[in-house]
Protein backbone atom coordinates (compact mmCIF):
# COMPACT_ATOMS: atom_id res chain seq x y z
CA UNK A 1 0.00 0.00 0.00
CA UNK A 2 0.99 3.79 -1.04
CA UNK A 3 0.11 6.32 1.52
CA UNK A 4 0.20 9.71 0.81
CA UNK A 5 -0.28 12.88 2.89
CA UNK A 6 -1.20 16.15 1.17
CA UNK A 7 -1.34 19.33 2.93
CA UNK A 8 -4.33 21.09 1.04
CA UNK A 9 -7.23 20.25 -0.78
CA UNK A 10 -5.84 21.14 -4.20
CA UNK A 11 -2.92 18.17 -3.80
CA UNK A 12 -5.37 15.98 -2.43
CA UNK A 13 -8.06 16.27 -5.27
CA UNK A 14 -4.68 16.41 -7.82
CA UNK A 15 -3.54 12.69 -6.61
CA UNK A 16 -7.24 11.60 -6.27
CA UNK A 17 -7.55 12.45 -10.23
CA UNK A 18 -3.93 10.77 -11.11
CA UNK A 19 -4.91 7.76 -9.22
CA UNK A 20 -8.41 7.03 -9.82
CA UNK A 21 -10.41 4.42 -8.01
CA UNK A 22 -7.43 2.47 -6.61
CA UNK A 23 -7.05 5.48 -3.93
CA UNK A 24 -9.07 5.76 -1.02
CA UNK A 25 -8.98 8.58 0.96
CA UNK A 26 -8.36 7.76 4.75
CA UNK A 27 -9.75 9.86 7.71
CA UNK A 28 -10.75 8.79 11.03
CA UNK A 29 -9.98 5.06 9.73
CA UNK A 30 -12.71 3.58 11.54
CA UNK A 31 -14.10 2.11 8.58
CA UNK A 32 -10.56 1.95 6.36
CA UNK A 33 -8.16 0.56 8.70
CA UNK A 34 -11.04 -2.12 10.33
CA UNK A 35 -11.34 -3.60 6.67
CA UNK A 36 -7.29 -3.37 6.85
CA UNK A 37 -6.91 -4.70 10.32
CA UNK A 38 -9.26 -7.90 9.28
CA UNK A 39 -6.46 -8.22 5.82
CA UNK A 40 -8.81 -6.63 3.54
CA UNK A 41 -7.44 -3.76 1.91
CA UNK A 42 -8.76 -1.12 0.05
CA UNK A 43 -7.07 0.15 -2.80
CA UNK A 44 -3.45 0.54 -3.67
CA UNK A 45 -3.21 4.46 -2.40
CA UNK A 46 -4.49 5.64 0.67
CA UNK A 47 -4.63 9.40 0.70
CA UNK A 48 -4.34 11.03 4.16
CA UNK A 49 -6.61 13.50 4.66
CA UNK A 50 -5.49 14.10 8.66
CA UNK A 51 -3.42 17.03 7.33
CA UNK A 52 -6.11 18.85 4.87
CA UNK A 53 -7.18 21.35 7.55
CA UNK A 54 -9.91 22.53 5.27
CA UNK A 55 -11.81 20.48 5.43
CA UNK A 56 -12.07 20.08 9.10
CA UNK A 57 -14.74 22.36 9.99
CA UNK A 58 -18.44 22.92 11.88
CA UNK A 59 -19.71 26.46 11.75
CA UNK A 60 -23.35 27.98 11.02
CA UNK A 61 -23.80 30.41 8.49
CA UNK A 62 -26.28 32.36 6.40
CA UNK A 63 -29.44 29.97 8.26
CA UNK A 64 -27.09 26.65 7.47
CA UNK A 65 -24.80 24.80 9.86
CA UNK A 66 -21.69 23.60 7.49
CA UNK A 67 -20.29 20.72 8.67
CA UNK A 68 -16.77 19.93 7.03
CA UNK A 69 -15.96 16.61 5.78
CA UNK A 70 -13.66 15.46 8.32
CA UNK A 71 -15.40 16.74 11.27
CA UNK A 72 -15.40 14.37 13.96
CA UNK A 73 -18.80 12.86 15.25
CA UNK A 74 -17.75 14.51 18.78
CA UNK A 75 -18.14 18.05 17.70
CA UNK A 76 -21.66 17.72 16.61
CA UNK A 77 -22.67 16.15 20.69
CA UNK A 78 -24.28 18.97 22.15
CA UNK A 79 -25.54 20.89 19.73
CA UNK A 80 -28.89 22.26 19.52
CA UNK A 81 -29.50 20.05 16.25
CA UNK A 82 -31.40 17.79 18.08
CA UNK A 83 -31.02 14.32 15.70
CA UNK A 84 -27.53 15.16 14.66
CA UNK A 85 -26.37 15.82 17.83
CA UNK A 86 -28.20 12.37 19.61
CA UNK A 87 -27.05 10.31 16.86
CA UNK A 88 -23.68 11.56 16.94
CA UNK A 89 -23.55 10.92 20.20
CA UNK A 90 -24.95 7.53 19.33
CA UNK A 91 -21.91 6.47 17.30
CA UNK A 92 -19.86 3.42 18.89
CA UNK A 93 -17.66 4.91 22.14
CA UNK A 94 -15.79 7.86 22.79
CA UNK A 95 -12.91 7.35 21.08
CA UNK A 96 -14.71 6.32 18.00
CA UNK A 97 -16.42 9.42 18.21
CA UNK A 98 -13.06 11.49 18.29
CA UNK A 99 -12.52 9.41 15.28
CA UNK A 100 -15.12 8.80 13.08
CA UNK A 101 -15.78 11.74 10.52
CA UNK A 102 -19.24 12.83 9.61
CA UNK A 103 -17.67 12.89 5.61
CA UNK A 104 -16.64 9.10 6.11
CA UNK A 105 -19.77 7.68 7.84
CA UNK A 106 -21.99 9.13 4.69
CA UNK A 107 -19.76 8.11 2.24
CA UNK A 108 -19.46 4.89 3.65
CA UNK A 109 -22.94 4.54 3.13
CA UNK A 110 -23.99 2.15 5.19
CA UNK A 111 -27.55 1.24 5.95
CA UNK A 112 -27.03 1.49 9.70
CA UNK A 113 -25.55 4.79 9.01
CA UNK A 114 -26.65 6.68 12.18
CA UNK A 115 -25.28 10.46 11.44
CA UNK A 116 -26.35 9.45 7.91
CA UNK A 117 -29.74 8.90 8.32
CA UNK A 118 -30.18 11.74 11.13
CA UNK A 119 -29.07 13.96 8.46
CA UNK A 120 -31.63 12.92 5.60
CA UNK A 121 -34.37 14.57 8.45
CA UNK A 122 -32.60 17.40 7.82
CA UNK A 123 -33.05 17.25 4.16
CA UNK A 124 -29.65 17.82 4.19
CA UNK A 125 -27.40 18.24 0.75
CA UNK A 126 -23.93 16.96 0.26
CA UNK A 127 -21.02 18.66 -1.65
CA UNK A 128 -18.45 16.86 -3.88
CA UNK A 129 -15.07 18.22 -5.39
CA UNK A 130 -12.99 17.81 -8.19
CA UNK A 131 -9.34 19.26 -9.36
CA UNK A 132 -12.29 20.64 -12.19
CA UNK A 133 -15.49 21.00 -10.46
CA UNK A 134 -17.97 21.03 -7.45
CA UNK A 135 -20.80 20.12 -7.40
CA UNK A 136 -23.78 20.04 -4.94
CA UNK A 137 -27.04 17.32 -4.47
CA UNK A 138 -29.29 16.14 -1.53
CA UNK A 139 -27.98 13.80 0.37
CA UNK A 140 -31.20 11.63 -0.29
CA UNK A 141 -29.93 11.51 -3.50
CA UNK A 142 -26.39 10.68 -2.97
CA UNK A 143 -26.78 7.41 -1.52
CA UNK A 144 -27.84 4.19 -3.87
CA UNK A 145 -26.69 1.10 -2.06
CA UNK A 146 -24.97 -0.53 0.54
CA UNK A 147 -21.42 1.25 0.14
CA UNK A 148 -22.56 2.66 -3.04
CA UNK A 149 -23.00 6.81 -3.21
CA UNK A 150 -23.21 9.19 -6.42
CA UNK A 151 -19.69 10.14 -5.86
CA UNK A 152 -17.62 10.13 -9.28
CA UNK A 153 -13.88 8.54 -9.23
CA UNK A 154 -12.48 11.72 -9.30
CA UNK A 155 -14.52 13.29 -6.48
CA UNK A 156 -14.50 14.13 -2.46
CA UNK A 157 -16.83 14.81 -0.01
CA UNK A 158 -16.11 18.62 1.01
CA UNK A 159 -18.64 18.95 3.18
CA UNK A 160 -22.60 18.88 3.83
CA UNK A 161 -25.01 21.59 4.62
CA UNK A 162 -27.55 21.32 6.86
CA UNK A 163 -30.78 24.07 7.33
CA UNK A 164 -30.84 25.51 10.57
CA UNK A 165 -34.60 25.98 10.40
CA UNK A 166 -35.52 22.23 11.14
CA UNK A 167 -36.47 20.85 14.84
CA UNK A 168 -35.55 17.33 14.67
CA UNK A 169 -35.83 14.55 17.06
CA UNK A 170 -34.10 10.74 16.89
CA UNK A 171 -34.41 7.49 18.32
CA UNK A 172 -32.02 4.41 17.99
CA UNK A 173 -32.88 1.03 18.86
CA UNK A 174 -30.20 -1.24 19.56
CA UNK A 175 -28.94 -4.38 20.84
CA UNK A 176 -27.58 -2.69 24.22
CA UNK A 177 -27.25 0.98 24.90
CA UNK A 178 -23.47 1.31 24.07
CA UNK A 179 -21.48 1.13 20.98
CA UNK A 180 -24.28 -0.55 19.21
CA UNK A 181 -25.28 -1.02 15.58
CA UNK A 182 -29.15 -0.20 15.20
CA UNK A 183 -31.35 -2.71 14.79
CA UNK A 184 -33.92 0.29 13.74
CA UNK A 185 -33.23 3.91 14.26
CA UNK A 186 -35.58 6.70 12.97
CA UNK A 187 -35.07 10.67 12.69
CA UNK A 188 -37.74 12.89 12.09
CA UNK A 189 -37.48 17.08 11.21
CA UNK A 190 -39.47 19.75 10.58
CA UNK A 191 -38.70 22.79 9.22
CA UNK A 192 -39.78 26.11 9.40
CA UNK A 193 -42.45 26.20 6.68
CA UNK A 194 -43.92 22.65 8.32
CA UNK A 195 -42.43 20.20 6.01
CA UNK A 196 -41.81 16.86 7.42
CA UNK A 197 -38.81 14.84 6.23
CA UNK A 198 -38.53 10.78 7.88
CA UNK A 199 -35.84 8.88 7.46
CA UNK A 200 -34.78 5.59 8.48
CA UNK A 201 -31.91 3.00 9.56
CA UNK A 202 -31.37 -0.61 8.94
CA UNK A 203 -34.51 -1.22 7.31
CA UNK A 204 -33.53 -0.55 4.01
CA UNK A 205 -30.03 -1.08 1.93
CA UNK A 206 -29.68 2.32 2.45
CA UNK A 207 -30.66 4.76 4.54
CA UNK A 208 -33.96 5.55 3.66
CA UNK A 209 -36.69 8.54 3.33
CA UNK A 210 -40.21 7.35 4.17
CA UNK A 211 -41.64 9.79 0.81
CA UNK A 212 -44.90 8.46 1.11
CA UNK A 213 -45.74 9.53 4.66
CA UNK A 214 -43.97 12.81 4.06
CA UNK A 215 -46.29 13.65 1.22
CA UNK A 216 -49.46 12.44 3.32
CA UNK A 217 -48.28 15.16 6.00
CA UNK A 218 -47.54 17.67 3.42
CA UNK A 219 -51.21 17.34 2.90
CA UNK A 220 -52.88 16.71 5.78
CA UNK A 221 -50.28 18.51 8.23
CA UNK A 222 -48.93 17.55 11.39
CA UNK A 223 -50.89 16.47 14.15
CA UNK A 224 -51.08 13.67 17.03
CA UNK A 225 -53.45 12.06 14.45
CA UNK A 226 -51.45 12.14 11.26
CA UNK A 227 -48.54 11.01 13.51
CA UNK A 228 -50.09 7.76 13.92
CA UNK A 229 -51.24 7.36 10.37
CA UNK A 230 -47.75 8.24 9.11
CA UNK A 231 -46.40 5.30 11.41
CA UNK A 232 -48.91 3.09 9.49
CA UNK A 233 -47.74 4.31 6.06
CA UNK A 234 -44.38 3.24 7.20
CA UNK A 235 -45.51 -0.13 8.15
CA UNK A 236 -46.83 -0.62 4.52
CA UNK A 237 -44.02 0.78 3.09
CA UNK A 238 -40.55 -0.21 3.99
CA UNK A 239 -39.23 -3.95 3.35
CA UNK A 240 -36.65 -4.79 5.78
CA UNK A 241 -34.92 -7.90 6.26
CA UNK A 242 -34.55 -10.49 8.70
CA UNK A 243 -30.75 -10.53 9.94
CA UNK A 244 -28.88 -11.34 12.96
CA UNK A 245 -29.86 -8.39 14.88
CA UNK A 246 -33.69 -9.22 14.49
CA UNK A 247 -36.72 -10.12 12.42
CA UNK A 248 -38.05 -8.43 9.80
CA UNK A 249 -41.57 -8.06 11.35
CA UNK A 250 -39.88 -6.62 14.36
CA UNK A 251 -38.12 -3.95 12.81
CA UNK A 252 -41.29 -3.12 10.57
CA UNK A 253 -43.84 -2.72 13.60
CA UNK A 254 -40.93 -0.99 15.75
CA UNK A 255 -40.05 1.44 12.80
CA UNK A 256 -43.77 2.43 12.22
CA UNK A 257 -43.84 2.67 16.16
CA UNK A 258 -40.40 4.99 16.29
CA UNK A 259 -41.86 7.57 13.26
CA UNK A 260 -44.94 7.51 15.28
CA UNK A 261 -43.35 8.51 18.47
CA UNK A 262 -41.20 10.83 17.30
CA UNK A 263 -43.75 13.22 15.19
CA UNK A 264 -46.34 13.39 17.88
CA UNK A 265 -43.44 14.75 19.94
CA UNK A 266 -42.94 17.31 17.15
CA UNK A 267 -46.40 18.25 16.64
CA UNK A 268 -47.01 18.96 20.14
CA UNK A 269 -44.16 21.10 20.44
CA UNK B 1 -1.15 -13.78 15.14
CA UNK B 2 -1.14 -9.88 15.58
CA UNK B 3 2.43 -9.91 14.85
CA UNK B 4 1.71 -11.92 12.08
CA UNK B 5 -0.73 -9.04 10.48
CA UNK B 6 2.09 -6.36 11.64
CA UNK B 7 4.93 -8.64 8.92
CA UNK B 8 2.02 -8.79 6.58
CA UNK B 9 2.45 -5.06 6.24
CA UNK B 10 6.05 -4.83 6.72
CA UNK B 11 7.82 -3.29 4.18
CA UNK B 12 10.95 -0.65 4.37
CA UNK B 13 10.29 2.18 7.06
CA UNK B 14 9.86 4.84 4.63
CA UNK B 15 8.37 7.60 6.44
CA UNK B 16 9.35 9.68 8.89
CA UNK B 17 6.96 11.28 11.61
CA UNK B 18 7.78 13.92 13.87
CA UNK B 19 5.83 13.30 17.08
CA UNK B 20 5.76 14.16 20.94
CA UNK B 21 5.53 10.57 22.70
CA UNK B 22 4.86 10.30 26.64
CA UNK B 23 6.33 13.57 26.98
CA UNK B 24 9.44 13.06 24.57
CA UNK B 25 9.59 14.36 21.05
CA UNK B 26 10.42 11.73 18.72
CA UNK B 27 11.69 11.25 15.03
CA UNK B 28 10.93 8.39 14.00
CA UNK B 29 10.91 5.87 10.82
CA UNK B 30 8.46 3.90 10.22
CA UNK B 31 6.07 2.03 7.62
CA UNK B 32 3.44 3.92 6.35
CA UNK B 33 1.38 0.84 6.03
CA UNK B 34 1.50 0.13 10.10
CA UNK B 35 -0.99 1.32 12.09
CA UNK B 36 0.08 2.93 15.73
CA UNK B 37 -1.00 -0.02 17.82
CA UNK B 38 1.37 -1.66 15.44
CA UNK B 39 3.89 1.04 15.63
CA UNK B 40 4.35 1.03 19.89
CA UNK B 41 4.06 -2.65 19.87
CA UNK B 42 6.43 -4.07 17.23
CA UNK B 43 8.90 -1.38 16.97
CA UNK B 44 8.75 0.87 20.10
CA UNK B 45 8.24 -2.12 22.59
CA UNK B 46 5.60 -0.17 24.09
CA UNK B 47 3.86 -3.15 25.20
CA UNK B 48 1.01 -1.48 27.94
CA UNK B 49 -0.73 -1.13 24.50
CA UNK B 50 -2.93 -3.61 24.31
CA UNK B 51 -5.03 -5.04 21.30
CA UNK B 52 -8.05 -7.56 21.14
CA UNK B 53 -10.62 -6.61 18.58
CA UNK B 54 -8.46 -4.69 15.98
CA UNK B 55 -12.03 -2.53 14.79
CA UNK B 56 -12.64 0.11 17.66
CA UNK B 57 -14.99 -1.47 20.06
CA UNK B 58 -12.85 -3.18 22.71
CA UNK B 59 -11.01 0.33 24.11
CA UNK B 60 -7.72 -2.20 25.06
CA UNK B 61 -5.46 -0.24 22.52
CA UNK B 62 -6.43 3.30 23.68
CA UNK B 63 -4.51 6.41 23.89
CA UNK B 64 -4.43 10.10 24.22
CA UNK B 65 -3.79 12.08 21.22
CA UNK B 66 -3.68 15.53 21.94
CA UNK B 67 -5.51 14.47 24.87
CA UNK B 68 -8.19 12.76 23.49
CA UNK B 69 -9.00 9.22 23.64
CA UNK B 70 -8.69 7.38 20.41
CA UNK B 71 -7.99 3.73 19.13
CA UNK B 72 -4.22 3.31 18.28
CA UNK B 73 -5.63 0.02 16.16
CA UNK B 74 -7.68 2.32 13.72
CA UNK B 75 -4.90 4.74 13.81
CA UNK B 76 -2.10 4.94 10.32
CA UNK B 77 1.54 5.83 11.71
CA UNK B 78 1.72 8.80 9.52
CA UNK B 79 -1.10 10.40 11.34
CA UNK B 80 0.33 11.46 14.15
CA UNK B 81 2.57 13.60 12.76
CA UNK B 82 2.87 16.65 14.99
CA UNK B 83 0.54 15.09 17.75
CA UNK B 84 1.02 14.63 21.08
CA UNK B 85 0.61 11.15 21.96
CA UNK B 86 0.53 9.57 25.50
CA UNK B 87 0.09 5.87 26.00
CA UNK B 88 0.02 4.06 29.44
CA UNK B 89 3.41 3.79 30.04
CA UNK B 90 3.70 7.82 30.04
CA UNK B 91 0.85 7.96 32.98
CA UNK B 92 3.81 6.88 35.47
CA UNK B 93 5.88 9.48 36.73
CA UNK B 94 9.39 8.36 37.93
CA UNK B 95 8.30 4.86 38.88
CA UNK B 96 4.84 6.50 40.89
CA UNK B 97 1.45 5.68 39.42
CA UNK B 98 -1.16 8.12 38.48
CA UNK B 99 -3.98 8.73 40.99
CA UNK B 100 -5.99 6.62 37.85
CA UNK B 101 -3.29 3.75 38.42
CA UNK B 102 -3.73 3.92 42.30
CA UNK B 103 -6.97 3.63 42.29
CA UNK B 104 -7.34 0.82 39.91
CA UNK B 105 -4.80 -0.83 42.63
CA UNK B 106 -6.92 0.31 45.65
CA UNK B 107 -10.55 -0.76 43.94
CA UNK B 108 -9.05 -3.96 43.11
CA UNK B 109 -10.25 -2.69 39.35
CA UNK B 110 -8.06 -5.02 38.04
CA UNK B 111 -8.92 -8.54 37.52
CA UNK B 112 -7.28 -10.41 34.33
CA UNK B 113 -5.77 -7.30 33.63
CA UNK B 114 -6.07 -7.52 29.55
CA UNK B 115 -8.47 -4.09 29.86
CA UNK B 116 -6.77 -2.16 32.33
CA UNK B 117 -4.28 -0.19 30.37
CA UNK B 118 -6.93 1.25 27.86
CA UNK B 119 -9.58 1.56 30.84
CA UNK B 120 -7.00 3.79 32.53
CA UNK B 121 -6.23 5.45 29.49
CA UNK B 122 -9.47 6.39 29.05
CA UNK B 123 -10.07 7.29 33.01
CA UNK B 124 -7.72 9.55 32.72
CA UNK B 125 -9.15 11.65 29.71
CA UNK B 126 -12.04 11.44 31.40
CA UNK B 127 -11.24 13.12 34.85
CA UNK B 128 -8.92 15.39 33.21
CA UNK B 129 -12.85 16.59 31.14
CA UNK B 130 -14.83 16.29 33.97
CA UNK B 131 -13.18 16.54 37.62
CA UNK B 132 -15.90 15.03 39.46
CA UNK B 133 -18.00 13.02 36.79
CA UNK B 134 -21.31 11.63 38.19
CA UNK B 135 -21.73 7.90 37.96
CA UNK B 136 -23.73 8.02 34.66
CA UNK B 137 -20.76 10.03 32.82
CA UNK B 138 -18.90 7.37 34.15
CA UNK B 139 -20.16 4.75 32.34
CA UNK B 140 -21.07 6.92 29.47
CA UNK B 141 -17.54 8.01 29.39
CA UNK B 142 -16.20 4.57 29.37
CA UNK B 143 -18.78 3.04 27.17
CA UNK B 144 -16.08 2.49 24.75
CA UNK B 145 -13.73 -0.04 26.55
CA UNK B 146 -14.83 -3.25 27.49
CA UNK B 147 -14.23 -5.74 30.36
CA UNK B 148 -14.85 -9.18 30.48
CA UNK B 149 -14.24 -9.83 33.77
CA UNK B 150 -15.26 -7.14 36.70
CA UNK B 151 -18.65 -6.20 36.21
CA UNK B 152 -17.40 -2.39 35.86
CA UNK B 153 -18.68 -1.78 39.18
CA UNK B 154 -15.48 -1.53 40.55
CA UNK B 155 -13.68 0.47 37.51
CA UNK B 156 -16.24 2.90 38.32
CA UNK B 157 -15.48 3.15 42.06
CA UNK B 158 -11.90 3.42 41.12
CA UNK B 159 -12.53 6.18 39.09
CA UNK B 160 -14.60 7.98 41.56
CA UNK B 161 -11.28 7.12 43.76
CA UNK B 162 -8.84 9.09 41.82
CA UNK B 163 -10.92 12.27 41.66
CA UNK B 164 -10.58 11.91 44.91
CA UNK B 165 -7.03 11.30 45.11
CA UNK B 166 -6.11 13.88 42.69
CA UNK B 167 -8.68 16.48 45.00
CA UNK B 168 -6.16 15.72 47.61
CA UNK B 169 -3.23 15.77 46.03
CA UNK B 170 -4.20 19.51 45.20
Amino acid sequence: MQFHQPKSLEDALRLKRELGTDAYFLAGGTDLVVLRNRGRVKGQHWIDLSRVSELDYLEERDGTLQIGATCPHARLEGTRFTALAEAAASVGGPQIRHRGTVGGNVGNASPAGDVSTALLAFDADIELRSATATRRMKLAEFFLAPGKTAIAPDEIITAIFVPTDVRSAWFKLGKREATAISVVAAACGVNAAGKVHIALASVAPKPLRVTAAEEMLAQKGLTPETARAAGDIVRETIKPITDHRASADYRLDTAGSMVTRLLTQLSLN
Amino acid sequence: MLQDRAREFSGEPSWTVDFTLNGEPKTLALDPSWTLYEVLREQLDLIGTKGACLEGECGSCTVLVDGVSMNACLIMGPQVEGKDVLTVEGLTKQGALSAVQQAFVDCGAVQCGYCTPGLVVAAEALINDLQHPTGEEIRRGLEGNICRCTGYMKIQQAVERACELRAAAK
